[in-house]
């Protein structure tokens, strides 16, 4: 063990990140549900696009940043920190559980739409391979290790998972998908949506990457407790091989037979 | 139910069941913590460390 986890206190400003994600999500779903017209073409189908592209948004770029940035900074010799290590793997629970959502929505959205639940799709097959691989990662974050052992391991794994990043991200300009590319805002950023269905989508963003951040802190106060409880554990255990060994020495000196030979006269 | 509202009542259910299940987790581990820092009651005849039996 090189570092000992530090206890958590529970710091004001993640409350305050829970809070605003809150209202922030309550004014999206009112603004996205019920106040927004209907679109042109998708008529109320274009309200799951208030929460889907948030959703894959925090799945692929904010957890993609923490956790492969997390794990680059753990295995650099110079910032080395089970700081980083946690954080990734804060980051990867969290961003698989987005993930999964962003598979759901998405599924939800492309019955009618494409009249499919689902097709081995570029975008599609990607985002399912980045939840398959987060995944095992928390599967490899399991198998019992020693703590910088496990964390080496687990920062090298954040870091082939980051691979499939830009390969989801760039899937619809290399492949011809059915996953449309973005329609939101074109190349040259001129907005294609009314006033109030692009400020919804824009507070969807802030709502869901508000959410994000709370989820990350509480998830990582978690990681803190766990490793705190297995360094507990360990020194226990130490503790009692320590004394088992002491009493077994104890029990070696008194039992051993002075003579050489055995022989007792 | 539609596919929007069914869209938006699993996306927030989801992350309503996963912040409910952190502070469980939460709450759960610092039960843990509390219990195994618990100073052990002696006289159950185990010398520790440094003392003679």
């Amino acid at each position: 063990m090189s570092e000992r986890a530090v206890l958590p206190g529970r710091p004001r400003w993640l409350d305050a990140f829970g809070a605003l994600g809150v209202i922030a999500m309550g004014f999206t779903v009112w603004l996205g549900l019920w106040v927004t017209p209907p679109d042109k073409f998708q008529g109320n189908l274009a309200r799951l696009l208030y929460i889907h592209p948030a959703i894959a948004t925090v799945a692929l770029y904010w957890v993609g940043i923490v956790a492969a940035g997390g794990s680059l900074l753990y295995l650099w010799p110079r910032t080395r920190s089970f700081f980083w290590d946690r954080l990734a793997a804060s980051a990867v629970e969290v961003g698989a559980m987005f993930a999964a959502l962003t598979l759901v929505t998405g599924s939800l959205w492309g019955r009618p739409v494409w009249g499919v639940w689902w097709t081995w799709d570029a975008r599609l097959t990607s985002t399912a391979l980045l939840l398959l691989l987060e995944i095992g990662y928390l599967a490899l974050r399991r198998v019992p290790a020693e703590p910088a052992v496990r964390a080496r391991r687990c920062a090298v794994a954040a870091l082939l998972i980051a691979i499939d990043i830009p390969i989801v991200h760039f899937s619809v300009d290399w492949w011809n998908t059915l996953h449309q590319g973005g329609t939101f805002l074109d190349p040259g950023f001129k907005i294609h949506a009314s006033a109030s269905m692009s400020w919804t989508f824009l507070l969807g963003f802030i709502a869901f990457s508000l959410i994000f951040v709370w989820l990350l802190g509480m998830r990582y106060q978690v990681e803190v407790l766990q490793d705190a409880v297995g360094d507990q554990e360990l020194e226990v255990s130490l503790t009692e091989r320590w004394s088992e060994d002491t009493e077994l020495v104890g029990v070696g000196v008194a039992d051993r037979d002075p003579t050489p030979g055995g022989a007792t006269p | 139910m539609s596919y929007v509202d069914a869209g938006y009542a699993i996306a927030l259910a989801t992350l309503f069941v996963y912040a409910v299940g952190l502070v469980l987790r939460r709450r759960r581990w610092e039960r843990v913590l509390r219990v195994s820092e618990a100073p052990v009651t002696q006289g159950d005849g185990v010398p520790g460390p440094g003392e003679r039996s």
